[in-house]
């Protein structure tokens, strides 16, 4: 979808949702919008441009420039039509000598206190004042330049995306109203009243010191060059553009790459992208320079062991090295001594061909992806008790939610569009409970108030689950019709039973989650009675020893209340990557194929077997956890790891250090260099989601298209290097392009049957199931019955982990993500979002703080049961007493070098959420970090005799 | 093959019988843990636990004991 460069489509006020048609007459044109339509937008959808400079479609309309008058027939004087609303009969003309004169006369004021700098303006010919200013056919300004004026305004350029130059800026509201309307961060205002207003960032500070969280709404809603992109500043208009979708989180934003030949200028959130409608965050907007940043490795190269230098070679040497070494090493220790890892990041049909390799050109299941270590506790829980391993609704679903639960999750750092909408929401009325250790910005923010925040010790989630539903049933508030008309009744007289007892009364377990049980029995009545209800998790729920228990939980919750199957409702994970969901879609867990089904079915592995020509074998493979015990064993010594850091981002570092150093053919393929190619003997360049074509699948199950904006910098885009390999290993893929590769996973899963690249291209998204009774896709789940039938209650007992505080580790370490950084930090820690959070820190309760004298900004050592990390400290009550936070965004900070084994019983997900820890005041970097900075030298200079 | 490798094993199936625990009879967990390990583990992790734990006190508890005993049955079932 290449396109020359326009500016989107903008309609001037929102698109009215009502259902009732007016008729009405723009200019001698009938015309027939909804109800509650603008005389400006109806104006726009007949092809009637009125002009405006306070006015876009991603705004209420606000009426303040006073240029987009009209006459109306029987109406006194001029009324602005983007307040003005359409009305069955009205009679408008956008034209007329006197409207000429009015809206010249007020540009003439605006242009009057204008730099008169087009030609040399970054934004000349990409300019609505500009644009306007010819439209109007102005000429002359009357009132002169020589007047006061704002033309000496200082110019901000702390932030390092954007400029703000207020000596350009007309004071239209755009940029304060986006920050309020689009965003929810309410950092800007407009300071001072008349000849004195002028945009303020928080108290009058720079954007870089200011509440400002960079999501570029106001960028994105300025009509002029006041905030202007430094990369538009630096490179010029773009002149085209290919819309395509971020790899940044699981929101899965559409964007324009705006381009000039090869090189991004701009990324521009697209208006018709249905999971961001046009906004976007700091990573997906601005964060993209890491595409071509000095650390790619363009060529493949290859080692013998890990202390020799890198040799770069070509590409055919490098798959045929590895090739022989994978058959020499199942020569040697057997089949199932090798195996693949893939990644999240990577498109559906990457995802796709690795499993592909592994089970018909490896020979066995031995593939595993970075899900494990997230959400496969979705992935077991939704699809024990609902059928189906997703979430059930649309991002957009949530305008119709009255009580929204967000549980193990901090949607403003680390889903921040999708927090945004939920934002909107909140500020329209619906109520919040907060289930989190942390005081996530949602318990209180501008215009926010977590109407229940239910303070959670780590751990305990169960706990808490299961007193919400024992008040449910108990107080009778369950939703009995919907539970008799779709639910299995037995089974959940069986589960009201177990629910029902004392011990999951809020009374009896407040000493276990720390929870006060008038506020967490308030909570659940205020869910079961508040209207719809939808829950969204995260992380926080899953990366438990019993993440499975309380994913099923939450579900049980759901289906308790009526709660699933419509607008408003339903159960939302939110993925942390950008294609978690589409990565599991696409069979990349060891026990079953693609569309969830296992391993050991003969009809569906027979049609497998049937397209690829080989014989599957039926049992399950290896975990990443059970990769790593035999590695260690020396049972498993052949790995591709494809996209992903696991020696960063899994769990006991250590434990996977000596894991990938018993390795003896570590493959990896990336775009830079990352922890784990430092253990590597073949390193396959990677590329970025720039460079290539496909498709990602959202949270909301949306598979949306992922567009090749420039070539691979190393010749070859991630699926082509997968199909070198297994060609080279025998596997015959003959691909010519990703959507042959899409094709074949519609013709193997039903629940894609529907999905090809042409449809993609006709209806912009689809969401799965997408199959003949769903052509078009399915946004709502379970909307008549559960996939699987009748929901299913499942048992929810509540078993602590092992993981337990004592006297020699007394507090609960919990972690998690930060706004500006993205997962291990491979991405944006080569931007500048490192301006905002150059190191991970340890926060540290005040008086847990003081405790141990550390004062904030403090070095402290954290130490676990199975290592020690040193971190800065931040002192501050975020956390409550007794647990610690930090994120795992740096290499160094060796975050995952104190979290454990432990892992949720049903899939092997690592709790990384819990892990007692003991923190102290010291001076010196701990002795893991002393070893990691040494080897990451070694291997940096390995690496730099290979590039000369 | 390692004792620690066997250990985990044996960690990890006591954990599975001890969260579905509330699902019924200890008859009935044991045999719904068995399917469990029958559905997600690979071959190397089932052989290994059912071969040491025949006859072996190895720390499983009863009910999964009893879990991998029908695990063996499974396995018979299939090699029959």
């Amino acid at each position: 979808m290449l396109e020359f460069y326009e500016p989107q489509a903008d309609y001037g006020t929102p698109k009215s949702a009502s259902t009732a048609m007016v008729t009405l007459s723009i200019d001698g044109v009938n015309v027939t919008v909804p109800e509650g339509t603008s005389v400006m937008r109806a104006a726009a959808e007949s092809g009637v441009k009125i002009p405006r400079l306070c006015a876009t479609d991603q705004l209420k309309s606000f009426g303040s420039c006073r240029v987009c008058l009209v006459e109306i027939e029987g109406r006194r004087g001029f009324p602005a039509s983007c307040t003005t609303n359409v009305e069955a009969g009205m009679e408008v003309r956008t034209q007329s000598d006197e409207i000429g004169k009015l809206r010249r006369n007020v540009m003439e004021l605006y242009i009057s206190d204008h730099p008169l700098d087009c030609l040399t303006c970054p934004t000349n010919g990409d300019c609505e004042l500009q644009d306007t200013a010819g439209e109007l056919g102005l000429r002359s300004v009357r009132y002169g330049f020589e007047g006061e004026n704002h033309l000496v305004a200082e110019k901000d350029e702390s932030n390092p995306y954007f400029t703000f130059d207020p000596s350009k800026c007309i004071v239209c509201s755009r940029c304060v109203r986006a920050c309020e309307e689009v965003q929810g961060t309410f950092a800007l205002t407009i300071d001072g009243r008349g000849f004195e207003s002028k945009v303020s960032a928080s108290q009058a500070e720079d954007f870089m010191d200011s509440e400002c969280v960079s999501c570029g709404a106001c960028v994105n809603a300025c009509p002029t060059a006041t905030l202007t992109e430094k990369s538009i500043i630096e490179a010029g208009k773009p002149e085209h553009s290919v819309t395509t979708t971020c790899a940044y989180c699981g929101v899965g934003c559409s964007f324009k790459a705006e381009m000039k030949g090869s090189q991004v200028v701009r990324m521009t959130p697209y208006k018709d992208g249905k999971a961001n409608e046009g906004h976007a965050c700091v990573k997906g907007r601005f964060a993209f320079g890491y595409a071509t940043h000095k650390d790619r490795i363009t060529l493949p190269m290859i080692r013998d062991s890990i202390d020799d230098p890198w040799r770069e070679v070509s590409w055919d040497e490098a798959v045929t090295y590895t090739a022989k070494r994978f058959k020499d090493i199942q020569a040697q220790y057997g089949r199932t001594s090798i195996g693949a890892i893939s990644s999240s990041r990577c498109t559906n049909e990457e995802v796709y061909l690795v499993q592909k390799m592994v089970r018909a050109g490896f020979g066995n299941n031995n593939v595993d992806t970075c899900a494990r270590v997230c959400h496969s506790p979705t992935g077991f829980g939704l699809k024990t008790t609902l059928g189906e391993s997703a979430g059930t609704q649309t991002f957009a679903s949530v305008a119709e939610a009255d009580v929204v639960i967000v549980m193990g999750a901090n949607p403003t750092e680390a889903h921040p569009v999708f927090g945004s909408r939920l934002k909107r929401r909140l500020r329209e009325g619906a109520k919040l409970i907060v289930i989190d250790p942390r005081k996530i910005e949602l318990v209180s923010s501008p215009h926010i108030t977590a109407d229940y925040h239910l303070p959670v010790r780590p751990g305990t989630n169960v706990t808490i689950l299961n007193a919400l539903a024992h008040v449910v049933v108990n107080e009778g508030l369950e939703a009995r019709d919907y539970i008799h008309e779709r639910c299995d009744v037995a089974e959940f007289e069986k589960w009201r039973a177990f629910i029902g007892d004392e011990r999951h009364a809020p009374e009896n377990t407040e000493t276990i989650t720390g929870v006060a049980a008038a506020d967490l029995r308030a909570a659940a009545r205020l869910y079961a009675t508040g209207g719809n209800g939808a829950i969204f998790y995260g992380l926080g729920v899953t990366e438990h020893s019993q993440g499975s228990t309380a994913v099923m939980g939450i579900a049980n919750l759901a289906m308790l209340t009526g709660n699933i199957g419509r607008d408003g409702v339903g159960v939302n994970p939110l993925r942390g990557q950008n294609n978690v969901q589409g990565s599991c879609d696409m069979g990349s867990f060891p026990h079953e194929l693609p569309g969830y089904r296992h391993i050991s079915d003969t009809a569906t592995r027979q049609l497998f077997e049937g397209e690829w020509g080989v014989t599957l074998d039926s049992e399950p493979g290896l975990r990443i956890p059970n990769m790593f015990d035999a590695a260690l064993d020396g049972e498993f010594k052949g790995l591709y790891c494809q996209g992903e850091d696991i020696a960063q981002s899994d769990p006991n570092t250590q434990h996977v250090e000596a894991a990938l150093r018993s390795i003896e053919c570590l493959v990896v393929q990336d775009i830079f260099l990352n922890e784990t190619a430092k253990f590597a003997h073949v390193f396959l360049p990677g590329a970025s989601f720039l460079e290539k074509d496909g498709t990602f699948t959202n949270a909301e199950r949306r598979i949306s298209r992922v567009r090749k904006v420039m070539p691979p910098l190393s010749g070859k885009a991630d699926w082509e290097g997968t199909m070198a390999l297994a060609n080279a290993l025998g596997c015959k893929m003959d691909y010519s392009h990703p959507s042959e590769i899409m094709d074949e996973i519609a013709r193997l899963t039903p629940t894609f049957t529907g999905v090809s690249y042409d449809r993609l291209e006709q209806l912009g998204s689809i969401q799965w199931p997408c199959n003949d009774s769903t052509p078009e896709g399915t946004p709502i789940m379970h909307v008549e019955e559960f996939v699987r039938g009748k929901g299913f209650f499942a048992m929810t007992e509540y078993v602590a982990t092992t993981e337990r505080a004592n006297r020699k580790f007394p507090l609960l370490l919990t972690t998690g993500r930060i706004l500006s950084q993205y997962n291990v930090g491979a991405q944006t820690r080569r931007t500048d979002n490192s301006e905002w959070h150059g190191e991970d820190l340890l926060e540290i309760h005040p008086h847990d703080a003081e405790e141990r004298g550390i004062n904030h900004d403090d070095w402290v050592g954290i130490n676990s049961r199975v290592g020690d990390t040193v971190l800065r400290a931040s002192v501050t009550d975020r956390v409550k007493p007794g647990v610690v936070y930090t994120t795992f965004h740096h290499p160094v900070s060796g975050a995952n070098v104190i979290t454990t084994d432990n892992s949720d019983w049903a899939t092997n997900c690592p709790e990384y959420k819990v892990t007692a820890v003991q923190i102290s005041k010291v001076t010196a970097p701990s002795s893991w970090q002393a070893r990691q900075k040494s080897f990451d030298k070694q291997q940096q200079g390995l690496l730099k005799e290979a590039q000369h | 093959m390692s004792e620690s490798k066997l250990q985990r094993l044996v960690s990890q199936v006591n954990q599975i019988a001890l969260n579905m625990s509330a699902n019924g009879s200890d008859e009935m967990v044991a045999d719904q843990v068995a399917q469990h390990l029958e559905k997600f583990w690979a071959p190397p992790m089932k052989d290994l636990i059912t071969q040491r734990a025949v006859g072996d006190d190895i720390g499983l508890t009863a009910t999964a004991q009893m879990a991998i005993h029908n695990l063996v049955k499974i396995q018979q079932a299939k090699g029959a």
